[in-house]
């Protein structure tokens, strides 16, 4: 098996290598795995083996005080989850919070963007302000949120009073904990969705805009024919991020709510935690997280078929 | 010199040309305007509520006598006002660890996106795959498996194993970042430094990384604030209360309110300060950069 070896414009690399001695010859073949080796063994070490062993866990009963010494039951994690309300439970609190997080970021986003590619006075600090929530850690996104929405003393519910509405328990009622945990989500990530949808937009030449505009189209004509195609790509490729990242997402839930008020918010990775850390299930937790991967690995491959799909349709 | 042609603004002055250009339009005054405030309030009101809690008096803190406006005679005594709450022990841990991440992941990531960018060998592919797909790895579905690995390695309760884990996590990004930028580099200039007969590595070190400083700074600035915010694996790793970063300390905070909540607040806001000027500061390369790691990768 040859190890064929040369640096990016292959002309440079013949001539070094003809005018190389051997040891030197050897050496070009091997240096792009000395550069590259570091980086991939360390995620060999920490991310490979690790999800290996956490499937391998998915097949056994092992504690918590006892990470290393599990016995192995076979299917029966899967078996027990799958027929388990609890898990579908959790399943569906992933899907209901994933989806509406994902709907309100990309379209509050999106907007946002559109509206700040418009020029008005005072643009720079709106748009900082609106940027503001994406660079807040997530505890002390927590730590806000928590406070806004407590139940005797929140300014939330000083705000709804003066409406008529009676105090509300926004993280303890089960009719509003998943809503107060998508919204303090929205808030954290839709500047994301914005920045990049602006960078998007601002890339659009003026030239097209000017051309539409002599053609007389109006504003949502132009959208439809200028801007949208544009930035359809991106808002794409933004939507698929915020799903993988919405699916993954643990702090905020879980600090806010822990998986509460009675569940609604037990997301899959919350709901491995709680499995692992709380009631010391290791081999249970690992077979929920093997099933959540599984679901980003659908998404994934669900968004690469539409991509494909799409790129069919424009050829 | 046509009507058609482009406005003359952007090429007189470039630098007002974002302002300035067309754009579209698609929004009348008075919408724009209501949309807007709407925007500005749901994104400003928290961290202006952070801060008015921070500066606000004990006794406000309850049955909703919380004043609209902060107390800014408050900043005068900021180290009352923190109280009791160790954060700026938790800060330095949190300092150490992110300064850990940060260095040990774009050690990595300059020795492989230099490698991904320059090379071609076998296994190319395999290796930007797996530097690929490992992003998409959810943090709290590993965590299991890698407490477990931890802690027959017994590197549990200590900043080294919490470090050694948060690159697995912050390196990907950093490989695709630097990769984009070594890529938009000529490649004679290299090419110049090798006819001189100076080995790669140096070329790598005293040519390249000098050219590439911008964008490993955005790599910097990425990983160091993922080191800084973390907080599943230091909950999880980390038991002894005096190794905890700030993100976990202040989370033992939520929801808990035996320490007057005006002093977690400032506390948090002197974890959520550095963040945030660091992120404005370098906000349009990240987006660039992220976009370029996770989009094209």
């Amino acid at each position: 098996m040859s190890l064929r070896t040369s640096i990016s414009p292959p002309a440079v690399a013949q001539n070094q290598i003809q005018d190389a001695p051997s040891r030197h010859h050897m050496w070009q073949r091997i240096s792009p795995y000395i550069y590259i080796g570091p980086a991939v063994i360390y995620l060999i070490i920490f991310m490979i083996i690790p999800v290996v062993q956490g499937i391998q866990l998915s097949f056994t009963k092992t504690p918590l005080v006892r990470p290393d010494g599990g016995t192995g039951v076979g299917l029966e994690n899967y078996s027990r989850l799958l027929s388990s309300p609890q898990f579908y439970n959790s399943l569906g609190a992933t899907i209901l919070y994933t989806a509406a997080t994902v709907i309100f970021a990309v379209a509050i986003g999106a907007g946002s963007a559109l509206l700040l590619n418009q020029a008005f006075k005072g643009r720079t600090i709106v748009r900082a302000i609106i940027t503001f929530p994406w660079a807040v850690p997530t505890v002390a996104t927590a730590l806000i949120f928590s406070w806004i929405f407590n139940r005797s003393d929140g300014v939330l519910n000083e705000v709804v009073g003066v409406l008529g509405v009676g105090q509300q328990g926004w993280l303890v009622d089960p009719k509003f904990g998943m809503a107060a945990v998508v919204l303090t989500s929205v808030w954290k990530v839709m500047p994301l969705v914005m920045l990049v949808v602006l960078a998007s937009l601002q890339s659009i030449p003026s030239e097209l805009y000017e051309a539409t505009r002599m053609d007389g189209a109006g504003a949502l004509e132009t959208f439809k024919a200028v801007t949208w195609p544009h930035i359809a790509p991106t808002v794409r490729v933004v939507t698929l991020l915020m799903t993988i990242w919405s699916i993954r997402r643990f702090e905020i839930i879980y600090l806010l709510t822990g998986g509460g008020p009675v569940d609604t918010t037990n997301t899959l990775v919350v709901n491995v935690y709680r499995q692992a850390f709380s009631n010391q299930e290791l081999g249970r937790a690992a077979a929920i997280g093997a099933l959540g991967l599984v679901l980003s690995l659908l998404v994934t491959v669900v968004y690469f078929m539409m991509e494909r799909r799409n790129a069919a349709k424009e050829a | 010199m046509t009507t058609q042609e482009a406005p003359p603004i952007a090429r007189t002055a470039p630098h007002k040309r974002r302002l300035k250009a067309p754009g579209n339009r698609n929004f009348s005054k008075p919408v724009r305007f209501i949309m807007l405030a709407a925007l500005v309030l749901f994104s400003g009101f928290p961290l202006y509520w952070m801060l008015n809690t921070a500066l606000s008096q004990d006794s406000e803190l309850y049955g909703q006598a919380q004043g609209w406006w902060p107390h800014w005679e408050r900043l005068a005594d900021f180290g009352d006002v923190i109280g009791s709450v160790p954060i700026f022990k938790w800060l330095t841990n949190s300092m150490v660890i992110a300064g850990g991440t940060t260095l040990l992941s774009l050690i990595f990531a300059v020795l492989a996106g230099y490698a991904l960018s320059r090379f071609k060998f076998h296994g190319k592919g395999a290796a930007g795959f797996l530097l690929f797909a490992t992003q998409m790895l959810p943090e709290a579905l590993l965590v299991v498996p890698i407490y477990a690995l931890f802690a027959s390695l017994g590197l549990l309760n200590g900043m080294g194993g919490l470090i050694l884990a948060n690159v697995a996590f912050t390196m990907p990004v950093s490989v695709w970042i630097i990769k984009g930028a070594i890529d938009a580099i000529p490649y004679e200039i290299e090419e110049a430094a090798a006819v001189d007969g100076c080995p790669r590595v140096t070329i790598l070190s005293l040519v390249l990384t000098p050219l590439i400083l911008p964008s490993i700074a955005a790599a910097a600035v990425i990983n160091f604030f993922d080191g800084w915010n973390e907080f599943l694996l230091a909950k999880t790793f980390i038991a002894e209360r005096d190794l905890w970063p700030a993100s976990v300390g202040l989370a033992s905070f939520v929801g808990q309110y035996l320490t007057s909540l005006n002093s977690v607040m400032a506390a948090a806001l002197l974890f959520t300060l550095p963040a945030l000027i660091f992120f404005l500061l370098v906000q349009r390369r990240i987006v660039s950069g992220l976009t370029a790691g996770s989009v094209k990768g």
